[in-house]
């Protein structure tokens, strides 16, 4: 044997294969038992059907051989609730019975059973019927080691393929849900959602003043916050270009309380940046903030792009209206529009609220009604 | 009953667990006979039927052939069949010899 293969076979062979032997007489059980420890099996002992269950759910054993005849709960009964049941299912059942008719086969195999040894019991037959379904549950343990080896791999690859967009909580969830569920596969779709958008007040004096490797430093710096906090609520992050980044909410995963979270995400932007704000006004002598708007409405969600390069975005009149609040928006200041507002008033006691009336964004034919909210309050606090 | 039939012959490896099962089989005539008297013949079923199943396994093929005498006889309510066949299994335990090979 090589020593790959001896390696390979090692685990299989030094595996502990425990048998539990249910029967209420006594002597069956020590005649069984007796001829599995001979086959280096390790033997354990039930003498009634709820004992065998107990005895299963506290320790799962890799066969059971099952008497059909007991007092109280029958071995038919025991087979039917351990392959009824998602945990023992796969536990190989084997009903030893001296029932003869046909119809006692028949109950037995709609209970599950996966094989049959009749009493009297030959023992060559008991040593031929176990050894198979010893060969056949390790092949089954190392397949399904195979399988949970190349699910790891998988939800590995989705994690890093996701990890640009989405917080690695977010990325778990996906991973855990399977194919079905990756939300960044399929066709572009409406779908109602709530957008964020910030960016830095100041940000092109502060590409005038500051030489260029300074910049790509703050920058990195003011983006770390701002994505540590889109991933603290759990929002999706669509785009990033130049200082701003655009953050979704009920998308691609349902949130209920997606406003909340978007005036959560928002205020924590807010105010983690303030000592990164203060870092930059003592070394650079720059006073920036950031400008956050927010919007809710139907957008369309999905790959958009060509075949060589593509992006998966939300598009739409919240995303454009999110937007050009942020524009409108000073520093420290969130800008919502009246949907959003509806839905985090109850949030906003304690903080700065002003209305500013319906308001004609530049691009809209209708003016939306429009609130501003002072987060710095919080930031104070 | 012939001589022939009262020799069993167990396999060596279960030599040990012989007296515990000879003892049970002991017992199980009291069990039998007591179920008799009470006109139990779901319990004197039940112990035909694990007669049947143990004996045999053994090696012991007279205490298969009696208990499903007496499994069979209880299905039919037969009691005079059914202390016939105690009547026979006691006899068969105080004769029967037992070698190990």
């Amino acid at each position: 044997m090589s020593d790959a293969s001896a390696a390979r076979d090692a685990p299989a062979a030094r595996a502990e294969f425990r048998v539990l032997v249910v029967d209420d007489d006594a002597d069956m059980v020590a005649f069984l038992a007796m001829l599995l420890q001979k086959e280096g099996l390790r033997v354990e002992i039930a003498s009634d059907g709820e004992n065998a269950l107990d005895k299963v759910h506290a320790s799962p054993p890799d066969l059971v051989l099952l008497d059909v005849m007991m007092p109280g709960t029958s071995g038919f009964e025991v087979c039917r609730r351990l392959k009824g049941d998602e945990g023992t299912a796969l536990i190989p059942v084997v009903l030893v019975t001296a029932l003869e008719d046909t119809q006692s086969r028949v109950r037995g195999i709609e209970a599950g059973a996966d094989d049959f040894l009749s009493k009297p019991v030959k023992r060559e037959e008991l040593v031929a019927r176990v050894k198979t379904l010893r060969r056949l549950h390790e092949t089954r343990k190392e397949l399904e080691s195979r399988r949970l080896a190349a699910e790891v791999q998988r939800k590995e690859a989705i994690r890093k393929a996701f990890s640009r967009y989405i917080s690695p909580r977010l990325a778990e969830r996906i991973a855990d849900a399977g194919e079905q569920g990756d939300p960044f596969q399929g066709r572009a779709q409406r779908t109602s959602l709530v957008a964020l958008f910030a960016d830095l007040r100041g940000f092109t004096r502060m590409t005038e003043k500051t030489e260029v490797g300074s910049v790509v430093g703050m920058l990195n710096e003011y983006f770390a916050v701002l994505t540590d906090a889109a991933y603290q609520n759990d929002g999706t992050i669509f785009n990033m270009a130049g200082d701003s980044l655009l953050v979704g909410f009920n998308v691609p995963f349902p949130q209920q309380d997606a406003a909340e979270r978007a005036w959560r995400t928002a205020l924590d932007m807010v105010e983690r940046f303030a000592p990164v704000a203060n870092g930059w006004q003592k070394r650079h002598g720059l006073a920036l903030g950031i400008g956050i708007g927010i919007c809710a409405g139907d957008a369309i969600i999905g790959n958009v792009g060509s075949e060589h390069y593509a992006n998966y975005t939300i598009i739409g009149n919240p995303v454009n209206t999110a937007a050009r609040l942020m524009q409108l928006a000073a520093a420290g200041e969130v800008l919502v529009c009246g949907p959003v507002y509806e839905r985090i008033r109850h949030l906003l006691n304690g903080h700065e609220v002003e209305g500013r009336g319906d308001v004609t964004l530049r691009g809209r034919t209708e003016p939306i009604p429009v609130f501003a909210v002072r987060a710095a309050a919080r930031a104070a606090a | 009953m012939t001589d022939a039939t009262l020799t069993v012959t167990v396999a060596k490896d279960l030599e040990d667990l012989i007296p515990v099962f000879m003892t049970n089989r002991a017992k199980e005539v009291e069990t039998l006979r007591g179920a008799v008297a009470a006109g139990d013949f779901e319990q004197l079923k039940q112990l035909g039927h694990r007669m049947k199943g143990v004996g045999r396994s053994y090696g012991f093929i007279a205490v298969s052939d009696i208990g499903k005498r007496i499994e069979d006889a209880a299905a039919k309510a037969d009691r005079s069949a059914i202390a016939s066949a105690i009547g026979e299994y006691a006899d068969y335990l105080s004769k029967v010899k037992v070698v190990y090979e």
